[in-house]
Parts: C-alpha cells; structure tokens; sequence
C-alpha cells in the first residue's frame, strides 16, 4: 500500500501548488479579495519579520512530529487516521507529569517527553494490537480513537486527575525546568525543532539502514513476499503503529512542554490531521516531510496574517490543505488502478 | 502492423493473413509480441501503424478468462446483447438462446450455472460461447490449453476443427508445439516483435519451430549426477487448505538428492501443498523433515530457519518487491541473517550464477523482463545450501533460454545434495527434471511413477481425474 502512496514527489509537487494557488485563488477572489493581495499577506505574515518565521517554525514543528509519525505507519503498509488523538494524549501526560512532579531541569525534560511519548505510543500500540491479533481494520480504529482520547483526556482532566490552578480542562503550569528552552528569545520557537529535525533524520537512516526498517518496509509494500521471508506481519504492523503512536505522542509532549507550558484539551487545531497531508506531500521520505512540514507551517502562520490583513477568512488554509489530501490520494487511487 | 510500448517494440512490422477455415498457430516466447499482436487484431490495443481487415466479427477468447464470475453462464454469454422484452430482459428466450448455442457447437452446457462454480474447462466453454454467439469470422484463441486436461485438449481441439470446418479462421496463439503440430495447418514464428518464420505445418517439425523461436540452438539443460536419495522429507496422511485450494490426505516422500514432479492441471490442491510446506497454512497430519516431525502451526520463518525454500507461483506479488532494487530483493527472507553490508555481495553472487540483467544490483526490479525476474526468485532461494526446495511453476511465464538456466540450477541443486519439490502444471517440464513424478487430481495423489517408467498417456488420464 504504501508503495502506492509514493510516487514521483516533483509531479506531486506540480499537483500541490496548482491546487494550493489554484484553488486559493478562487476562494479569495470569492471573497472579494485580490489573489494577489491575500498570498502577498499570507507569505508576509509568515516569513516577514524573524518573530514571523520563528513562528512559522514553531508551526512546522507541531505538523513534522504527527506527520514522521503517520509516515512510519503508512511505510508499513498502515493508515494512522489517529495522530490527533495520540499527541493529544501524549500532550497530556507530559502536562500531567511535568505538573505533578517537579524535578531539576536535567531529569524534568526527558521525564515529561518520555511520559508524552510512551502514551501515544500506547495509544497508537492499541490499533496496532487489533489489527495483528484481531485484523482489525486500522484506518476505523484510529479515527474512532481520536474521539475517544479527546473523551478521555476531557474526563481525566477534569476529574481523577484534576490539578486546579489553571482553567477548568487544563493542568497546572509546568515549572520552568520542564518546559524546553527557546531556540530564539522572546518566541515560541524551542528546541523541540532541533528535536523533530534530529528525529527525521533519525527515521530515514531507520528505514533505510536497518534490519528493522527493512522488514517493515517489506511489509508496506510487499505483503505476501514479506510474509514467505518469514516477516511476522502483525508484530511489525503493531510495532510500527506503537512507533507511529510514540513519535505523535513527542509532538504532543514538546507543544505542552515548549509552547503552551500546560495541558490544554485545545492544545491541537487538527495538527495530527493536517499532517496526514503533510506526510503524503512529502513522499513518506522524512527528510522530504521537513520541508513539507515548513510549507504547511507557513500556511497556518500566514493565514493568521492573510486573516487580519487581507479579509481572508482564515478556512481557506483548511480549504487548501483538505484539498490538497484528495488530489494527492485520488492521484495515487488513480495509479495504482492503471498499473494493476 | 507496429505497436511500440515505451521503448519496446512489442510488434514490429508484422504482416499475418488468416484463412478461412484454416487453423493458424502463432508461436514465439513470452514477450515474443503474440499476445500483442492477437490484441491488436481484436480491437484491445491500437496499433501504432498498419490495419486489420476482416470480413466479419473478430472474437477473441483469452488465457485469463474475461467472465464475470458472481453471474449466470447465459448472462456472461449474452452480455449486453441480452434479448430484451421493453425494459425487461427475456429470460426464457436467453436461455434457449444459450442452450442452441451449445448444441450448434457441441458444447454442452447448463445456461443457468454460476460461472464461479464451474471448473475451468467448462468456464472457457462460457468464454468461448460467448464470441460464437457473434458468430465470429475470426476467432483468436490466447493460449487455449493452458488450463486444460490432456483428455479436454483433444476434446476442444475437436471443437475447434468444427469451427475451421464451418469456415471460421482460427488463430490459436500457443507455446505447446505439440499441439501446435497436431492441429494447425499453418504456423507462423515471431521473435522479438518481428515474423522470422512461416510454414506450413506438414513441412516442419517441433525441432525446427523451437529452434527458431529461440534463435538458435534449445540450450541443454544440466547434466543429472548419479546421486542416491536419502530420505528427507516424509509426509503421512497429509491434508491442508489454502484458500479454494484442498489437499487431502497426501502421503510421499522427497529424498535429499532427487527431484520429485508433482504433475496435475491448476486447481488440484498444488497452491494448499506449496503453501503448507511453506508455513502459511497450518495442516493436519504428520509429515518428517530431515528425521524430525514438522510443527503443524509452524510460522514461515520456522521452515526457512529448516532449510526449506517456497518458490511461489506468483514472482511478482508473492516472492518480489516490485518497488525496490535487485540487492534489496536478493536478500528478503536473508535480512537477518545478513549484515545489511553484506547484501551487495550477496546481490553480485545471485547475479552472476543466474545471469540476471542487466547485471545491475540497483536496477529496479519492477523494470526487469519477466524471466530475469523469476532468475532473481529462484537464485535467492537456491543460495546458501538449502535442504528442501519446492518450486511451484518454477519457469512460468519466462522464455526458453530463462527456463533452461532455471531447471539447470534445480538440476544441480539435486546433484549437490537438496530435495527438490517440483509442482509444475506443464508435464514437459517434469519430464525434463524429475527423477519420480507423482500425479495430482481433486486435491488427492492418484499416480507414482519413477523416471523410468513414465506413461505419459497415462499420466494424462491420471491427472483427468480418471482412475
């Protein structure tokens, strides 16, 4: 499956751009907005001063984590719908733990990205498990998932797990030795950059390099050969979804622990779906899905901007982006139909 | 005629003349453009330059049949030319239509059969009712016998001469010359796109005809070494179900140094044995490997840590990657027991031994012919000493040189000490290699045979599924 979904990355891009500024044209010239204009505010808005950039930067970050995590799992031959539902899961447990116990900064960072990454990758382990032990079909339980973790971080939040001090679905604020230094002063750019762009390139020499990665490579776009090599099917389909989980689940950690300082159950305006985009834009390949991540960030930065500047309604990025999944899967549907 | 795909000159300035009432074989190797050319005559595919004359319906039955198999026969037959009652569909009068039909060609047949429930020689009777309600001035048959019995070659081949008799052209595209020479009139040769023989038939021979497809001398296969089998794999009352595939209570051996043929048409219970043997499907039973009884539930990877390798049926959705380079496809079942260093070593030795090209381990597997493809299949699963080999439809679809070299290596993987498991659907081919043949039919082995008693004849009736 995977193999379907990755096909020549600069006819894709030819695709991404005609849509975006095809389609973006459009819906801004319904708006009695100038084309011209509303790009012109929303590139300015992204990429005009340094605060802007550092912010477009922040947002790349929040897209790259879920999207290398939702690229695992399609390189498996997997569909993770529900890297929404583990960042937010893994965004709470970092602004649980990082609130409930304060330790010195050398142990209250990776305590809380640990504690972020281990829920979402138990949060991603549970589609995986029904899927090698029951068949389950991944694409349902994920999507259905994400309504059960908003659920259930609303309930813990609230209830057993309450902390007070901050708003009613909040947890407190983390001590400033849990939180991730700033990669630039006076922004909300941290280290959690580094930390995503390190990861990308850490996944691309997984993939690539090693036994492991092979074999769920094998997976994703050899099923049955991978099967007669002796490849265990569904150990690598719920290893590579607890994976996909985890490294949603330290997206999740880094957006509490870097940028908001708690836990809030809105602390996600969709990045975990929006990535899915982000993942197929860039070819499944993490390095490529670091520049796919800095131009979705750029959309979501500079539609603030296009917003207040241009009378844009901001939707229009969401327009763009849901857009751009479609032609991107009904491109691939349409392949793959031809070849077989 | 000329028809290019990419860069391939599928056909290459071809000119045919079909008469009526003649039956004309065209023969080539896989990739020959046969099937490209019969394509083209048929309306399917464009030709880049030339045109096809016919002084009637041109109808076209193929290897993989075209039948929509959840439908009745006379809904696949009478497709889109259904007898209609205004807006409805005269059932009764299609019936009879189909029924007629069958009597007119001496094709006996129940129009109201589901067609997935129909054996495969009676599903080319659908496919084959279904162009002569057109009647048909042309008929091109795309290697027709692939599926059949020997006893129902004869028989369609019988249909085939009424046909030809009532004035039809016939056009049997095949690589089985022995049909060829016992029911065409005509024969034309094609390799590589162009037309590099024509004669009539009673003036040729299987030799001559062979000798031209390939474009020059048939290489020969290896030589057999006197070995003495020793008992290796002994299976017991051995009954497995893979899919729609039955096995039911097999009981043989396969001796370390000696290939045993399993002879039997597509549908016997061949894919539920490879499969089981291969730990896909778990079966019932006992069967010893090597003086130790194999675990019922074994996983694949257990029988590939025994020494025994699967050459599946299907290359390209079973054994291959299609996506990835030749290296990465060498050493798939081999990754662990590999260094990830080691696989371009490992990817040259495979290329050399098994002359696949282009010699190149990065070439993308996808891009490779068919016949290359299947070297790169069977030279990894021959590397490294196994103990027992099953090689299911081992040179399928490939041409001669491929399937020489592919039978060769089989050869002398017995000579140097293996077990070779050989489920062929073609009986040339096991005649060719094994040293005892076992014969398959309705899932249940009717017939052994050592190598120097085979009965051909009798193999055929065998495998019909007559006792």
């Amino acid at each position: 499956m995977s193999a379907v979904l990755r096909t020549r990355t600069a006819r894709d891009l030819i695709v991404v751009i005609v849509v975006v500024f095809g389609v973006g044209s459009i819906a801004m010239l319904l708006a009695h907005v100038s084309p011209l204009i509303g790009f012109g505010a929303l590139f300015d808005g992204a990429f005009g001063t340094k605060s802007e950039v550092a912010e477009t930067l922040v947002q790349a970050t929040n897209l790259l984590f879920p999207a290398l995590g939702i690229a695992v799992a399609f390189r498996a031959g997997l569909f993770n719908i529900g890297a929404e539902g583990q960042l937010l899961l893994g965004g709470f447990a970092a602004g649980w733990v990082g609130a409930q116990f304060p330790l010195p900064g050398y142990l209250a960072i990776p305590m809380v990205l640990t504690a972020g990454t281990l829920a979402g990758g138990a949060w991603g382990a549970i589609p995986g498990f029904l899927r090698a032990r029951f068949g389950a079909n991944e694409v349902i339980a994920t999507l259905m998932l994400n309504v059960v973790a908003m659920l259930l971080a609303t309930f813990l939040v609230t209830g057993p797990l309450q902390q007070g001090g901050g708003g009613a679905s909040e947890t407190a604020t983390l001590p400033k030795a849990a939180q991730l230094p700033d990669l630039i002063a006076d922004s909300r750019l941290t280290w959690a950059f580094i930390i995503a762009l390190v990861l990308a390139f850490v996944l691309r020499w997984v993939l690539q390099r090693t036994v492991f990665g092979y074999e769920l490579r094998a997976a994703g776009d050899a099923p049955l050969a991978a099967k007669r090599a002796g490849i265990d099917l569904g150990r690598t389909a719920f290893v590579a979804m607890a994976l996909s989980g985890a490294i949603a689940g330290l997206g999740g950690a880094t957006l509490v622990s870097g940028v908001l300082h708690r836990f809030n159950i809105g602390l996600s305006p969709g990045y975990g779906f929006i990535a899915i985009a982000v993942a197929l834009v860039g070819n499944l390949d993490p390095l490529w899905i670091i520049v796919a991540s800095i131009a979705f960030g750029m959309l979501q930065s500079g539609g603030i901007a296009m917003q207040a500047e241009a009378g844009v309604p901001r939707e229009v990025v969401s327009l763009v982006t849901g857009l751009v999944i479609i032609a991107l899967a009904g491109r691939r549907v349409m392949a793959s139909r031809r070849t077989t | 005629m000329r028809r290019r795909f990419g860069s391939v000159r599928a056909v290459d300035g071809v000119d045919l003349s079909l008469l009526p009432g003649e039956i004309h074989a065209l023969v080539g190797e896989n990739g020959a453009g046969k099937s490209t050319l019969a394509a083209i005559a048929y309306g399917a595919v464009r030709a880049d330059e030339g045109t096809v004359d016919a002084t009637g319906f041109v109808g076209l039955v193929h290897q993989h049949f075209k039948l929509i198999e959840r439908l009745r026969v006379w809904e696949n037959v009478l497709l889109n030319r259904e007898p209609r009652r205004g807006w409805t569909i005269d059932v009764a009068a299609a019936r009879a239509r189909v029924r007629a039909l069958g009597e007119r060609y001496g094709l006996d047949i129940d129009p109201d059969a589901v067609v997935e429930t129909l054996p495969v020689g009676i599903k080319q009777r659908v496919e084959l009712l279904r162009e002569l309600d057109r009647e048909p001035a042309v008929l091109l048959l795309d290697e027709p016998t692939a599926a059949l019995a020997p006893s129902e070659i004869a028989s369609f081949f019988a249909t085939v001469q009424g046909l030809a008799a009532r004035g039809t052209a016939v056009l049997v595209v095949t690589h089985k010359l022995t049909e060829v020479i016992a029911y065409s009139q005509r024969v034309t040769v094609m390799r590589a796109g162009k037309v590099v023989a024509r004669h009539l038939t009673s003036e040729t021979g299987i030799d001559q005809i062979a000798r031209e497809m390939v474009g020059g001398d048939v290489p020969a296969l290896a030589a057999r070494a006197t070995t003495v089998a020793t008992p290796l794999l002994d299976v017991r009352g051995l009954s497995a179900t893979s899919g729609t595939s039955e096995l039911l209570d097999a009981t043989f051996a396969v001796g370390a140094g000696e290939i045993v043929g399993i002879a039997g048409i597509e549908g016997n219970g061949q894919s539920a044995l490879a499969d089981a043997l291969a730990g896909l499907v778990p079966f019932a039973g006992s069967a010893d490997f090597a003086g130790r009884p194999l675990r019922a539930d074994d996983t694949p990877a257990a029988r590939l840590a025994l020494g025994i390798r699967v050459i599946p049926q299907d290359r390209r959705s079973e054994a291959l990657v299609l996506d990835w380079n030749v290296r990465d496809n060498v050493v798939l079942g081999r990754q662990r027991s590999l260094a990830p260093a080691q696989y371009g070593a490992a990817a040259r030795e495979v290329i050399e031994r098994f002359d696949v090209r282009p010699p190149n381990a990065d070439a993308i597997v996808d891009q490779l012919s068919g016949g290359n493809q299947q070297k790169l299949v069977v030279g990894r699963m021959l590397a490294g000493a196994p103990r027992l080999v099953v090689a299911y439809q081992p040179t399928r679809g490939i041409d001669i040189g491929a399937a020489a070299l592919v039978q060769s290596r089989l050869i002398e993987a017995r000579n140097a000490g293996a077990g070779v498991l050989l489920i062929s659907f073609e009986l040339d081919e096991i005649f060719a290699c094994a040293d005892r043949v076992l014969v398959i039919a309705g899932g249940r082995f009717v017939g052994a045979f050592e190598r120097a008693d085979i009965d051909r004849g009798r193999i055929g009736t065998l495998m019909a599924g007559h006792r």
